[in-house]
């Protein structure tokens, strides 16, 4: 591992609370080590503005291992930044040149609010998976883990929806800020394994109109989404979502 | 003091059940009038803050992310054990639980950890029930590993993601529960106070993180699932708002903090690059199952490390460790490492990390059986490191993962503060002395799912509904007190930034009270933990202003309590003269440099009591009785 | 009826009004297609043709009137998709770039869509007997006629190449939107998606060229 540095610049969203307007913010920093992560960069960032008396850069992070979903900027105009299939917290300067202007800005969408800076409330995705995205079974009536067998293709497509960590980029992606891709994740794991499917026909409808209701916008299949995806969620989890929608809106009786 | 471990009766294999069947009911009907605070929405709390709701209680959980989804428990990879025998390869629930005891070097209490093995089938039931997808064979069964130095098939799993799915379905329970209006949901909230009024917890303080308000709530019992203390190491694999804050508020307010130099240090993580790093990125342990540790023979080697031939390899593990070769517990290949290295034979740029080498793998099973196995393992590790695993073998060293001590707590996960109870990580009570792989996510599920739930009922039971509201002048005394703290810590304005300071007290805590640890170190790092603890609070620059998003205040509050909670680590280290699972005290080695346990002065709970800012805390102990198993040494020879 | 209005006002039911519509004119603009294929034949081909369309009477005034309902239909929700999907975003990015996905014909579906609805009001008032009187004359004639200007010429081929580029994205985003979308047949449909947009664009694409420059 060889040692450079090199000397950027950000163009970095400010903004002081969620009803402020906020405004773009310039800040040369040199001597960034290329093995940092984009995050560190920011931290030593945030260090040098402590010191200066100066208010720091608010931005969401926890796990730092990509697993969390936590962290999310659009760099250069993409979630997450250049890397595909990663998370903010994972992209290293070393994807970086001397002299860029980098530009760091929030997700934009009318449903997730700018708290501060870069930090946006997300509360909308858990209010979607609290309209139906789970299974209704209490603790303690769980038959045996066995007693329902799972052919292992399902199990491993359900996996792979499951796989979602709820960051947002797939709406920060989109052209037009919509939830498409998280609902389908979610929809699509318990649609998949026969534990979800009593519950699969509510579900759709239900987390499709909180979705709606939250202020997404609508899909328009450009397929970004999938692109921005850290986990790399397939956009046939929206080709299920739309099937498993429009079965449950015609088929389904009122209960 | 009086202690009771509240253990109940009747043979080991009936305790559960007895205590059960005696314990005191909370009429259904009265259920809803009890109200519950649940702090933390990882395993442990979403599935109790869940569970606890469908019994009917008036719950409110809260948690220090954006989203109880983002719990730290999310990063665990590995797997969930469980005594269910399907690969039928001769567990059960007696050997999962011999074997966490065992692995836990006899610190743990037998009662608390048969409890533990019993209800872990459980788990797996109510996990797949939950649509949690975990890994299948063909035939559509649930498919096992055998996982961290345990010699039979019990660890479930779902990818390199188990954590993750776990934690989705606790938090798809609580979700259910939060959109049913069972549970009132508060993220973005840290636990700053626990309220007593009179010795009984009645409420807690949160800050709210983005507006920095200082929030009061009261309950008939409050319930901290707040994790572990392993960033007072500074880096760690943990996430970045994990802290110790609200087991120490408890612990300042008086309830024990038992064991707490009983931190688990993993083996596999991605070694340091530079000064900057924020953290440590951990790699299952699952990968010592294909890959093999060595370091070069000669210390001056500098050839590339497939350059060098197997005949100057030291594969030290399965050298010292015919039986268990590389997956001897996390301790002693953790401990192994560290010798390694300070032996000089460690390899990469800082000396300081050994090689996790796949060739001999991707050999006998081919590129893509191993890349289906590991293969987001591999990836991670090429983009951290710029090294590809699949070509050069992968360089680890140890990282602070997990602690095993916490609050003391009783059967009931009670602490000595009544109606104050602690689960998963923030207790002491599973692990003993070390945490056997795949049995975290069991504890946190364990107690969140199946525990908590029939324990808390007796005391609720027994106080009735409490009449304490937030107007109680208690409340407004912890929150003025709170407010104040931050004031002091603002108006301070010093020259080292509050990471500056925790990186200072991180590289005490790794050097001396980490993998191995001496009664000379231990006293040296007590003198350097006072003094960082001096200069913070004369020379702290923490920035920013009360009554907004303050991270660094935030912040600065958590190191505050890892400046006193440090000297309290390093005092339990030397006092527990002995070695023992991943205590390793280097006075205490057998002649094979293996932990050398004291049964005679030390199988015991190490308690440790508040008195006062800066003043040594009061040392309480709990006897450990083994009526069931004996005790042996280890020996992973 | 609730159910039918819960069902298709949500955001996945709009879609599917706008991919059952376009599903519809695809079918359209192949039969349209494949008749036009006629001038090719010559006049009396061309207006025999004309001739079998009107002389299906009351079947083709029903025609016309469903494909004018759907019409409507996908041109409304597709002007409240935009707006909607414009909402979304009330703060928009300093910065711009696409990780990826995003085609030139997805990206512009609605401008396309809507340089489409104004070349159909066009193409209505040239040739549709509502617009033009065609009493002593032959379609052929009003046809060859107006394609003897350079700029109706070039208008036209124009126009096709956005009809080509609406189709593009439209044709394998319908699949998705009705849920057809299957790693096994995907591969297929995006293929006869592209297919069908250049087949679309150059069939129509060439007859003014044809007609101007040839016939």
């Amino acid at each position: 591992m060889s040692t450079d540095t090199i000397n950027i610049t950000l163009k970095v969203w400010r903004q002081k609370n969620a009803a402020d307007k906020g405004r773009f913010e310039t800040i040369p920093v040199s001597g960034v080590d290329s093995h940092m992560s984009f995050l560190e960069m920011l931290d030593t960032v945030n260090e040098k503005l402590i010191l200066e008396g100066k208010d720091p850069i608010a931005f969401d992070n926890d796990c730092r291992e990509g697993i969390c979903g936590t962290c999310g900027c659009v760099v250069d105009g993409i979630p997450h930044g250049p890397n595909k299939a990663m998370t903010l917290c994972q992209l290293h300067m070393r994807k970086f040149d001397e002299g860029d202007v980098i530009a760091v800005e929030p997700w934009r969408s009318r449903a997730f609010k700018v708290l501060k800076d870069l930090m946006v409330d997300r509360g909308a995705f858990d209010r979607i998976i609290q309209s139906g995205g789970y299974v209704s079974v209490n603790t303690g009536s769980a038959p045996d883990a066995n007693a329902l067998p799972i052919p292992m293709a399902v199990a491993e497509k359900a996996m792979d929806a499951a796989a979602c960590i709820g960051c947002g980029a797939c709406v920060a992606a989109c052209p037009n800020a919509s939830a498409m891709l998280f609902v389908s994740a979610k929809v699509s794991q318990l649609a998949l394994l026969p534990q979800g499917r009593p519950e699969a026909a509510e579900r759709a409808l239900k987390m499709v109109a909180t979705m709606d209701r939250e202020g997404f916008g609508n899909c328009s299949n450009h397929r970004s989404c999938e692109a921005a995806c850290p986990k790399e969620i397939s956009i046939v989890n929206i080709a299920r979502l739309n099937r498993e929608f429009f079965k449950a809106g015609v088929l389904s009786e009122p209960i | 003091m009086q202690l009771d471990g509240k253990i109940p009766a009747g043979p080991l294999r009936d305790k559960w059940d007895n205590y059960r069947f005696k314990a005191k009911l909370v009429n259904p009907a009265n259920k809803r009038k009890y109200k519950l605070i649940v702090v933390g929405s990882g395993l442990a709390g979403g599935a109790a803050a869940a569970t606890l709701a469908e019994l009917g209680y008036d719950v409110e959980c809260f948690c220090i992310q954006d989203s109880p989804r983002r719990a730290h428990s999310i990063a665990a990879q590995g797997g969930i054990n469980a005594a269910k025998n399907y690969p039928n390869d001769g567990d059960s629930i007696w050997r999962l639980f011999y074997d966490t005891i065992k692995g836990g070097d006899f610190r743990a209490r037998e009662a608390n950890v048969y409890r533990l093995a019993q209800v872990s089938n459980n788990i797996i039931d109510q996990c797949a029930a939950q649509g949690v997808p975990f890994a299948r064979e063909y035939g559509g069964m649930l498919s096992n590993r055998s996982f961290g130095g345990a010699q039979v098939s019990r660890t479930f799993y779902a990818r390199g993601q188990t954590g993750q799915q776990l934690l989705l379905g606790a938090y798809s329970a609580l979700s259910r529960q939060i959109g049913a209006g069972k549970v009132k949901m508060h993220t973005r909230r840290e636990l700053v106070d626990i309220v007593l009024v009179g010795d009984r917890a009645r409420g807690i303080i949160a800050r709210n993180l983005v507006t920095g308000e200082m929030e009061r709530f009261a309950a008939d019992a409050v319930i901290l699932a707040t994790g572990g203390y392993g960033t007072v190491f500074y880096l760690s694999t943990n996430a970045d708002s994990c802290n110790v804050g609200a087991a120490f508020k408890a612990y300042k307010r008086g309830a024990l903090f038992a064991n707490p130099c009983f931190t688990q240090i993993h083996p596999t993580c991605i070694p340091q690059g530079g000064d900057y790093q924020a953290k440590l990125t951990l790699m299952s342990e699952s990968l010592r199952n294909d890959g093999r540790i060595w370091v070069p023979k000669d210390p001056s080697d500098t050839r590339a490390p497939r350059d060098i031939p197997e005949s100057d390899r030291s594969y030290y593990l399965e050298e010292k460790y015919p039986s268990f070769g590389n997956l001897v517990p996390r301790d002693v290949a953790s401990r192994n490492a560290k010798e390694q290295c300070d032996a000089g034979l460690g390899v990469g740029p800082t000396g300081y990390a050994v090689y996790l080498d796949f060739a001999d793998a991707i050999k006998r099973d081919g590129r893509d059986v191993i890349a289906r196995k590991y293969g987001n393992l591999f990836d991670m590790y090429h983009n951290i490191s710029d090294d590809d695993p699949y070509e050069t073998p992968m360089m680890i060293y140890p990282a602070s993962h997990y602690t095993m001590g916490g609050l003391w707590v009783d059967y009931e996960l009670q602490t000595t503060i009544p109606g104050l109870f602690a689960l998963g990580e923030a207790n002491f009570s599973d692990h003993g002395a070390n945490r056997l792989g795949a049995s975290a996510l069991m504890q946190g599920l364990a107690d969140g799912y199946f525990v908590i739930p029939y324990t808390i009922g007796p005391f609720l039971a027994d106080q009735g509904v409490s009449e304490v509201g937030v107007e109680h002048q208690a409340f407004a005394d912890a929150a003025a007190e709170a407010a104040e703290n931050d004031r002091k810590l603002l108006a301070i304005e010093g020259r080292r930034t509050v990471r500056d300071l925790h990186r200072a007290l991180g590289k005490v805590m790794v050097d001396e009270v980490g993998m191995a640890r001496n009664e000379a170190g231990l006293k040296k790092a007590i003198g350097a933990i006072q003094a960082l603890r001096e200069e913070f609070w004369q020379n702290v620059k923490v920035g920013g202003e009360q009554g907004n998003f303050n991270l660094a205040l935030q912040k600065a509050g958590r190191l505050a309590d890892y400046l006193e909670f440090a000297e309290v680590m390093a005092l339990d280290a030397l006092t527990r003269d002995e070695s023992c699972g991943c205590h390793l005290r280097e006075e205490h080695q057998t002649e094979e440099h293996e932990a050398q346990r004291n049964d005679e002065d030390f199988c015991h709970v190490a308690m440790w009591e508040y008195t006062g800012f800066g003043s040594a805390p009061e040392f309480h102990k709990e006897p450990l009785v083994f009526e069931n198993v004996e005790l042996s040494q280890r020996s992973y020879k | 009826m609730k159910w039918l209005t819960t069902t298709l006002g949500s955001s996945i039911g709009k879609k599917l009004l706008m991919a059952v519509t376009g599903l519809s004119f695809i079918g359209f603009l192949a039969g349209h297609l494949a008749g036009n294929l006629t001038i090719y034949g010559g006049a009396d081909a061309f207006n025999g043709y004309a001739e079998h369309l009107h002389a299906l009477g009351p079947f083709l005034a029903v025609a016309e009137f469903g494909l004018l309902g759907l019409f409507v239909i996908h041109v409304l929700v597709g002007l409240v998709l935009f707006w909607q999907n414009f909402k979304a975003r009330p703060v928009r990015y300093a910065v711009n770039r696409s990780p990826g996905g995003k085609t030139i014909g997805s990206a512009s579906m609605p401008y396309t869509g809507i340089l489409i609805l104004l070349f159909i009001l066009f193409h209505l008032s040239n040739f549709s007997r509502f617009f033009v009187d065609q009493s002593g004359t032959t379609i052929y004639q009003i046809v060859s006629q107006a394609f003897q200007s350079p700029v109706y010429v070039g208008l036209y081929v124009l126009a096709m190449l956005v009809v080509g580029l609406h189709v593009s994205h439209g044709f394998w985003s319908l699949f998705q939107t009705i849920g057809l979308n299957h790693p096994k047949y995907m591969p297929a449909i995006t293929v006869v998606g592209l297919v069908v947009s250049v087949v679309f664009a150059l069939g129509f694409g060439f007859l003014p060229i044809y007609i101007a420059f040839i016939a």
